[in-house]
């Protein structure tokens, strides 16, 4: 259906409603229409003018398409007008018809309106963040700093997740400005950052760096870089944060996952009490481990291998002297089979504790356990993201902890053999943002969408202050 | 001429308004009629001339108008509202703006309303509730537009003759659930049992809850209509639980009534430990054949979240044997989820049975879930048996992509 050029009379509009399969909803579409053409509005005026003679009324749905087509094209006082329409004909609107409201105002020289109607829109439910970062940036925009750092408090006090964009307006506009609050307030965003593990795309890193060089008398300087595994900052030479958890955070860790991930609902679940009871006494008499490997896991490294061959190969790339490994398995794998001949399997136990669970229960609960008994030094090796283990954990504190710590402990990738593995080998320093008063450093994306979330950065904003 | 004078009426009323209003609303009949004719002058000028520009905020004019009536009407109310209320007035104004909102919302359903805990859980309930309500308004028009063509029928045929009077006695409901009840009172006797384990409460939201206690009724209903009816048991089943309440809702005074066992104890204080075997899908044992003296259990769960290993775990717990359908020997599966509804599960308990025919008994797996079925189990078959199968299919796109996934290991599809 195609929106006339310009507005039409009501007999026009009678027949072009007549000629329409539906007629029912012939307004309704014909609206739509308007605002994907982006038609001119007196078009849209002279439909609903139809309409109000037609019925003597207009519908909401079709006054809210309307205010969508003036806030597509900025027509403030428009928008004005249907909103009195509309504040006095219903008692509230709902939230739909609010965002469109603020949007549509915080755009204009009416952005105090937005906010009011902003705190309206409370009233009701919970705005939208797109509402919330409208009135952010307008009141930023008008040079009400306080105010935009209250609504964006205000914003993550509901726990709604703002944007990036947004977070990077805050850099954008504080450009060059003076003020400890307002420092205060932007370090306090490179926290936010920091707590949930979010990367900044490289515009957004830009703005960062910008700023803090255009802090009036802070004499920073920033630096894109490349961090060195052994985590120092080819820069300033400063080493990066540990990857390992603190001894709480791991002492947490480690008992969140027994009781999340191993015993859940009901232990019987991934495995048996009696079972882990024995798998229990098994670790506890042989720790500690310094590699805890997932035989089945590992064994499926090339599918046209057999599957004791590449457990074999695996155990003897990992052996070296003085490492003790742990291998987690099934018992169908003692069973002598085409893919698992008894012999490799008795030369393997040679080099490394095994220990076999049944086999309709869950390793990977295992691995994690005996990893975690073993120590900050210990790691593990599997292709597998584990990420159904991670979902059983019940705050995003943990995930986060769990994340972390695998980031730093999963071995998947190493020369020539683990080649297949395709996540990258455990990292020595944490990869989130981080500061030690006189140094920033901040991982960043290239890309705004990055495809894969446990990819972490490899590239690093430096930014230090000289004396 | 007579739909224009309407038109013009309903213009005139609603531009009359702002006048009144002005005044305070004074019930003056003369200077109402007065503009009353004023403005009939000027609508009457608009039509006549077409060409002339048309006002482009007469809406505006209108609904301005519409509304202070409104207001003026609205003002004694008082101001604040209850929390309810406020829910409700939400409520309208979503349904005004075109969203899935049914219509008539009771108190208990908008307290539900309030206590979803995000944004998308209240859409997600009241988009339920919508469609509740469109099916029940079909329902309810299918059934009237029924009754009228009944009424239609034996208008006409009491017009031609009396009805012809056929040998037989006719055999009434009733008389057949006789018959029915006989045959459920005689397997309670000699029936082969069949559990039902009640304990999955704590596992299921309440909704799951009533879409279990749904699906039972129809398996209960099923097995009493078959020729040789299991003896069905509840076990665990807990007086006053949320089952307990769906059962009385479903089946009022007849709950007391059913042919059928219903326990609170467990189904291994029951029977024979030796005896019972636990249906789950997440088996990994596979059911050969159907056994005429072991005591099979079904889990009365409906996990729509797919909470993997729950039952199976009721059953390593107590160190029961389990089993699960062999789907994948016999099914080309082609997509959805391993387990099956009650009442399906109850029809191919049923069938097995009856006659022992794994064909005939997983005719009751959905359709849209597998593409053909084997007689030789799937690893057994050659390669062009199962691109055979696969062309019988109906949907060959997504039948070989789903085969693709299941079975690539095995058989490499040549697709040209």
């Amino acid at each position: 259906l195609q929106p006339p050029e310009k507005p039409l009379q009501d007999e026009e509009w009678n027949r072009l409603r007549e000629n329409f399969q539906l007629p029912e909803i012939f307004e309704e579409v014909m609206l739509n229409s308007m605002i994907r053409c982006n038609s001119h509005i007196d078009v849209a005026k002279s439909l609903l003018t139809h309409m109000a003679k037609q019925n003597g009324d207009i519908a909401y749905n079709m006054l809210v398409k309307y205010l969508t087509l003036c806030v597509q094209q900025g027509q403030v006082s428009e928008i004005r007008d249907v909103y009195d329409i509309m504040k006095v004909r219903f008692k509230i609107l709902e939230i739909g018809a609010y965002n469109l409201l603020i949007k549509g105002l915080s755009n204009s020289d009416q952005w105090r309106m937005a906010l009011t109607i902003l705190e309206e829109a409370k009233k009701i439910m919970i705005p939208s963040r797109t509402s919330y970062e409208s009135c952010i940036k307008a009141a930023s925009r008008h040079q009400d700093v306080k105010l935009a750092f209250e609504l964006y408090n205000e914003m993550l006090a509901k726990n709604i997740v703002p944007t990036l964009d947004v977070l990077q307006y805050f850099f954008d506009f504080s450009m060059g400005m003076k003020g400890a609050e307002l420092q205060k307030e932007l370090f306090g965003i490179l926290l936010y950052l920091r707590e949930n593990q979010i990367y900044p795309h490289k515009t957004f890193m830009q703005s960062i760096k910008l700023w803090f060089e255009s802090i009036p008398g802070g004499n920073w300087r920033g630096q894109l870089t490349n961090i060195k595994d052994s985590g120092q900052c080819p820069v300033c030479n400063h080493q990066l944060e540990d990857s390992n958890l603190t001894e709480e955070e791991y002492n947490n860790l480690s008992e969140r996952i027994i009781r999340d991930v191993i015993h859940g609902t009901d232990t019987f679940r991934k495995t048996s009490p009696q079972e882990f009871k024995a798998f229990q006494t098994f670790v506890e008499s042989r720790l500690p481990f310094d590699i805890v490997i997932d035989g089945l896991n590992v064994s499926h490294i090339k599918p046209r291998k057999m599957q004791c061959e590449n457990l074999f190969e695996a155990i003897n790339c990992l052996a070296k002297e003085n490492v003790r490994l742990l291998v987690l398995g099934r018992k169908h794998m003692l069973i002598n089979s085409s893919n698992w001949k008894r012999e490799i399997m008795k030369e393997m136990q040679n080099k490394a504790d095994f220990f076999f669970a049944d086999n309709i229960s869950e390793d990977d609960a295992f691995l994690l356990y005996a990893t975690l008994r073993s120590g900050k030094h210990c790691k593990f090796v599997t292709r597998d993201f584990l990420r159904d283990h991670k979902a059983c954990l019940s705050d995003s504190l943990t995930r986060h902890l769990f994340r972390k710590w695998q980031r730093g402990h999963q071995i998947s990738k190493n020369d020539g053999f683990f080649s297949v593995f395709s996540q990258q080998p455990a990292f020595r320093y944490d990869c989130v943002v981080q500061t030690t008063g006189d140094t920033w450093h901040i991982p960043y994306k290239d890309v705004f969408e990055e495809k894969y979330s446990y990819r972490v950065p490899r590239k690093w904003l430096c930014v230090q202050q000289k004396r | 001429m007579q739909s224009a004078n309407m038109l013009l009426k309903k213009v005139v009323r609603s531009s009359v308004l702002p006048f009144a209003a002005q005044h305070g609303m004074k019930k003056d009949l003369f200077p109402l009629s007065r503009t009353l004719s004023l403005s009939l002058c000027l609508k009457q000028d608009n039509s006549c001339t077409p060409s002339e520009k048309t006002d482009l905020d007469a809406w505006k004019k209108v609904m301005k108008s519409g509304l202070q009536e409104e207001v003026s009407e609205t003002v004694s109310e008082p101001q604040e509202f209850s929390s309810l209320a406020a829910a409700r007035e939400t409520l309208e104004m979503w349904r005004l703006a075109g969203r899935s909102v049914p219509e008539k919302v009771s108190e208990e359903q908008l307290k539900a309303f309030m206590e979803c805990p995000s944004k998308s859980a209240k859409k997600k309930y009241l988009r339920f509730l919508y469609l509740k309500e469109l099916h029940k308004k079909n329902d309810r028009r299918k059934m009237e537009e029924k009754r009228e063509r009944r009424l239609e029928a034996q208008e006409q045929t009491s017009k031609t003759e009396e009805t012809n009077k056929s040998p037989f006695a006719c055999l009434w409901a009733s008389t057949m659930d006789k018959a029915y009840n006989w045959r459920a009172a005689q397997s309670m006797i000699f029936g082969q049992p069949l559990v039902f384990d009640m304990s999955f409460e704590n596992e299921m939201s309440v909704r799951e809850v009533a879409n279990t206690v749904k699906q039972l009724v129809l398996s209960e209903s099923c097995n009493r209509r078959s020729v040789d009816p299991f003896h069905i048991h509840f076990c665990n089943f807990k007086d006053n639980s949320l089952y307990h309440t769906e059962f009385l809702k479903h089946y009022r005074e007849a709950w007391g009534k059913l042919l059928i066992t219903v326990t609170d104890q467990c189904y291994t204080e029951v029977f024979p430990k030796d005896k019972l075997i636990y249906l789950t899908a997440d088996s990994p044992r596979v059911m050969k054949s159907f056994d005429h003296d072991k005591i099979y259990i079904v889990g009365s769960m409906v996990d729509k979240s797919i909470k993997t290993g729950v039952s199976l775990a009721r059953a390593k717990r107590l160190g029961l044997e389990t089993a699960a359908l062999p789907l994948e020997k016999y099914l080309l599966w082609n997509t959805g989820a391993k387990n099956l509804t009650l009442d399906q599960m109850m029809r191919i308990l049923l069938t097995l049975k009856d006659t022992d025919d794994w064909k005939k008994a997983l005719e009751f797996v959905p359709k849209r879930k597998y593409c053909g079925f084997v007689n030789k189990p799937i690893s057994e078959l050659k390669k062009t048996d199962l691109i055979n199968i696969l062309k019988l299919g109906k949907r060959q796109q997504e039948v070989q992509k789903g085969f693709a996934k299941n079975y690539s290991k095995k058989y490499k599809l040549n697709q040209k």
